[in-house]
């Protein structure tokens, strides 16, 4: 079955929508009565797919992901498509989805018609109700671009293209299969059908990145005309390959005055290629903003299915199991696949909200959001905080939020640990 | 009951590991005061932390029965004495209550300054020396080189000494029948007035403090009343008996003797080590020569990491107290540390001891300030002060002279070390005072150097110089005047009082500049640059610069995993909420432990 994309709703301003339950107060709900629907922080409007397949592992990847075990993905498919059917409880039947995100992993190596089995379990979940404006598919570069096309007839929209650098050393010591050329055709293919937006992935900061070599390589992948890219600035994971070469000596941490040089040379490129910060990481053409990322930032509810998924419904975060071996195990037997749970309690979770808020450049800590959600305001709750750390030219308070600067959503962890 | 001519006195002088606990437990094994069944290495280190130090803390005592070669029965008592030069009073109470010693010495290793200090001290309390060479089962044994330098070190011929191995066993009979022989009978009259040596004390929570006594005149039994002629404390005695090792009541104790008293006293404090026990109906007119009361060598501020503990420390120190005389302290109030306690200590090994105690018995996580010596500072006024804590320390206009402690030091060690000791020593501000050769190989040393130079990493750095070769005991020399001055942190402008400490002028520049180098790395970045100045009064000697932070970014949100990154922030708050705050700089707890690894 094919999707429909939800009509009008495509084109909207992801920045502008999802904002205040007032913009849905008056909507007629599907069962034909007058009413506001319920908050979107209590109830979804996006789910997330774990999708944990991958070719090889990369270096620096502590994600639940799997190398070599692609005979499991016939049976993987089966289950998640179970576990949407059944799974990721409190979902309102009256809410339509609006966002889905199949990440990974590699979402790219599954054939169109796993894809299909997977997407038809949400249309059956979420039925008539779905109204998907944004259908974001994970994918490495070397994916076959045969298979774009049976990406859109499914309603894929968005492509996240793992492209993370394009010097070829650099992606071979990253473990990645693909190299530079590979990536920019990828991205040329993906552009030239037309209908879907195309976000390139980016990691600065490698240890043995100089910042020339960086400004370089960003200059080409800005010159593939991406709608939006995501940079991360290296995290050397416990566990990773990447952090045993580190810790034998191989390599060094890389500086963080140069990470930072990094970071404020990539600004100004990104401005005059017409691209926004909206987020620490994300930069996006306008009305190009991942809606379903904004989801997280906004500290809204989502579903999550699949192996090492995370949800959060009605104010409780849980988790999925992160083996492979037992997500299956526990799918086939009937068993529950959610490995824990936590939820924050009222005086935890403006903090969490705050934490996240301040991801978001011009958003930030909006402070009618705030009044509405919890019934505080951050003026009153937070005004130390803001005392402390806005005269340091971190951050800047207005009348209606509190928003990081560049300088300080490169510092966003000590200023938002202030919060929690 | 073995009539007095037939008890004998002695303690072991040793050097750590030259194996006088295995000895000892051998002697206690033989005499059949304790079965090879029993035997846990070596009872007399009864404390965890005396056994990983491998070093006895507290004296005690050991009764034992021995049948000798002449058939007859003789009571010995092992004195047992402390290890470290900390206790060098301790030793020399344990050594007025002995009439003979061992004198080990390790066959492989010869002897080492520490032996050699208290073996002297042993000869001016008039004891009988029976030489023992240990450890004669080593393939690196050298037992007639080591009785050589026996010989011509100490004065002890050659022949006297007797071979031995502790571990295997060889010679131990031979050393049970020398000190039957050669160390004479204690001397006492049973119709005298009372008088019993304390030296050494612990606290029991049935019976009260419990003192290891060495009976010179008089007899004590249970339901007497005593009375301690320095402090002038009575008790009435609960109960008197030796050990064997356990604790065994017995009638009374007779003149001569060796034995426990348990006193119903609530503090070791009360039962002071050195002092005369007395009758309190018939006292003897005078105590027994050498009493002092112990005075505190090395002072450190301890402050608990976790501000509401504070309580917790004052009853974990007061605890302690109970069953250490020479620990002091204090309330002390640090701008950067908060609430805590200025403690004063024999020397550094028994702070450490303290420091461990608290932490491990009490679960508290301490700050220690670095160790600071007692500094006299004469005033213009012509007052004379005493001065313990670097923030103590009056205005340099108001200070005439300070005068700080001078040891004197002897250095056991290799020759082919002299150059490396003559230097440690010299850069810690030492006069060279002379030199012996105890054999070809081997040097004794002796200077003189101030106890602020000994008390931060001497004795490591000395150690490491010499490949571990060298052995070091020291001894107060006296006060001098020097140019010393206060040496003070400037975080951000404001002075951070625990950073503080006193240092002779010359070395104030080099000291500065390396602390507060060190204090760059520590101090994390914040949002505004901070400068980290050294300074003597109001002259900057050294400033380095803590950059604003620039990156401290969580990129990604790991598929909306927000759990783990808001632990991953709230871990981070609370590592912050661990440190200290000085103005608005917080400073990580390693930044005060990295003062005293400086130099």
């Amino acid at each position: 079955m094919i999707l429909r994309l939800g009509g009008g709703d495509k084109h909207i301003d992801p920045m502008t929508a999802g904002g205040p339950s007032a913009a849905y107060a008056n909507r007629v709900r599907l069962d034909g009565k007058i009413g506001a629907p319920p908050p979107r922080w209590h109830t979804p409007r996006s789910a997330y797919i774990h999708v944990p397949f991958c070719r090889t592992m990369c270096a620096y990847c502590d994600f639940a992901t799997f190398a070599g075990v692609e005979q499991h993905i016939p049976a993987y498919v089966a289950s998640l498509a179970d576990e949407i059917r059944i799974g990721s409880p409190g979902a309102n039947p009256d809410v339509p989805l609006e966002t889905m995100y199949l990440g990974g992993g590699t979402p790219s190596l599954l054939e169109p018609a796993q894809l299909e089995t997977i997407i038809t379990a949400i249309a059956t979940r979420f039925g008539a109700r779905l109204n998907l404006a944004e259908v974001t598919l994970e994918a490495n570069p070397g994916f076959n671009p045969a298979l774009i096309g049976s990406w859109v007839n499914l309603g894929v929209n968005r492509v996240s293209l793992g492209v993370q650098s394009l010097d070829d050393p650099t992606l071979k010591r990253l473990g990645r299969t693909h190299d530079a050329e590979t990536a920019i055709r990828a991205v040329e293919a993906l552009k030239a059908c037309g209908s879907i937006s195309v976000n390139l992935d980016l990691i600065y900061g490698l240890p043995w990145q100089t910042l020339e070599m960086w400004q370089e390589h960003l200059k080409r992948a800005l010159e593939t005309e991406p709608d939006h890219v995501s940079l991360y600035a290296l995290a050397i994971e416990v566990g990773t390959p990447l952090a045993s070469q580190v810790s034998s000596g191989q390599w060094s941490v890389p500086d963080d005055d140069l990470v930072a040089d990094m970071y404020d040379v990539a600004l100004p490129e990104l401005t005059q290629a017409g691209f926004r910060h909206y987020e620490v990481s994300n930069w996006a053409k306008p009305g190009h903003e991942s809606r379903h990322n904004l989801a997280y930032w906004r500290n809204e509810a989502y579903h999550g299915f699949g192996v090492g998924a995370h949800r959060y419904i009605d104010g409780r975060r849980s988790w999925n199991v992160r083996s492979l071996d037992h997500y299956l195990a526990a799918m086939q037997s009937g068993r529950p696949v959610e490995e824990g749970s936590e939820t924050l309690g009222p005086d935890a979770t403006p903090g969490e909200t705050a934490m996240l808020a301040l991801r978001m450049r011009d958003e930030g800590i909006d402070f009618a959001r705030f009044i509405e959600r919890f019934g505080i305001d951050p003026r009153e709750r937070w005004r130390t905080i803001f005392d402390e750390v806005a005269p340091h030219g971190f951050l800047r308070v207005d009348d209606s939020r509190a928003c990081l600067t560049d300088r300080g959503l490169l510092a966003s962890n000590d200023i938002a640990s202030r919060f929690l | 009951m073995i009539p007095r001519e037939r008890i004998r006195n002695f303690c072991i002088i040793a050097h750590v590991d030259h194996g006088k606990s295995t000895l000892a437990d051998r002697l206690l094994e033989v005499t059949g005061t304790i079965s090879k069944r029993d035997l846990t290495e070596q009872v007399l280190d009864q404390m965890d932390l005396e056994r990983e130090k491998g070093i006895t803390i507290k004296a005690k005592a050991v009764r034992m029965l021995y049948r000798a070669l002449d058939g007859l029965d003789y009571q010995l008592n092992l004195i047992d004495t402390p290890g470290h030069v900390d206790f060098a009073y301790e030793v020399s109470r344990a050594l007025a209550s002995c009439e003979g010693a061992l004198l080990v010495v390790d066959a492989a290793q010869g002897i080492e300054a520490q032996t050699l200090a208290n073996t002297y001290q042993a000869i001016e309390h008039n004891l009988s020396i029976i030489p023992v060479i240990n450890k004669i089962d080593l393939p690196s044994a050298q037992p007639e080189h080591v009785a050589d330098e026996v010989e011509r070190v100490i004065g002890l011929a050659r022949e006297d000494c007797i071979m031995a191995s502790a571990k295997t066993g060889v010679g131990t009979i031979e050393i049970l029948e020398a000190i039957v022989r050669q160390v004479p009978a204690p001397v006492g009259e049973a119709s005298k007035p009372v008088r019993a040596l304390i030296f050494d004390s612990h606290y029991d929570t049935h019976k009260g403090v419990v003192a290891y006594v060495r009976m010179i005149d008089g007899q004590l039994r249970a339901g007497q009343k005593i009375v301690m002629i320095q402090t002038g404390i009575t008790a009435d005695l609960l109960e008197v008996g030796a050990f064997r090792p356990k604790g065994v009541q017995e009638a009374s104790l007779e003149p001569g003797e060796v034995g426990y008293i348990a006193t119903g006293l609530k503090s070791v404090a009360d039962c002071r080590v050195g002092d005369t026990v007395t009758d309190a109906s018939r006292p003897a007119p005078e105590a027994l020569d050498g009493y002092q009361p112990v005075k505190p060598m090395v002072y450190a501020g301890f402050f608990p990491v976790e501000s509401t503990d504070f309580p917790l420390l004052r009853d974990a120190l007061d605890k302690l107290k109970l069953n250490d005389a020479a620990l002091v302290y204090q309330p002390e109030t640090s701008v950067a540390l908060g609430f805590g306690f200025r403690c004063g200590f024999l020397g550094l090994l028994h702070m450490e001891i303290v420091q461990e105690r608290l932490e491990r018995d009490y679960n508290l996580n301490l700050l220690a300030t670095v160790p600071s010596v007692e500094y006299e500072v004469l005033t213009t006024k012509g007052e004379i002060i005493r001065v313990d804590n670097p923030s103590g320390l009056p205005s340099p206009d108001r200070i005439d002279t300070i005068s700080e402690p001078w040891m004197g030091i002897q250095v056991v060690a290799p020759k082919i070390y002299i150059g490396a000791i003559m230097d440690l020593v010299t850069a810690r501000r030492g006069e060279y005072k002379k030199m012996e050769y105890l054999d070809e190989g081997r040097v004794l040393l002796q200077y003189s150097v101030p106890l602020a130079e000994i008390i931060i990493d001497f004795f490591d750095q000395l150690k490491s110089r010499t490949q571990g070769y060298a052995s070091l005991d020291y001894a107060i020399e006296g006060l001098r005047a020097g140019p010393l001055v206060r040496l003070d942190v400037l975080v951000n402008g404001e002075p951070v009082d625990a950073l503080s400490l006193i240092i002779h002028r010359d070395k104030a520049y080099d000291h500065g500049r390396v602390l507060v180098e060190k204090l760059r790395g520590l101090i994390p970045r914040h949002m505004f640059e901070i400068p980290i100045q050294a300074a003597v009064g109001a002259r900057v000697i050294a400033r380095e610069t803590v950059r604003a932070m620039r990156k401290d970014v969580l990129s990604k949100c790991y598929g909306g995993d927000i759990s783990r990154k808001r632990k991953l922030l709230e871990k981070q708050k609370e590592g912050k909420l661990r440190m200290k705050r000085v103005g608005n700089v917080e400073i990580p707890q390693e930044a005060f432990l990295a003062v005293l690894k400086l130099s």
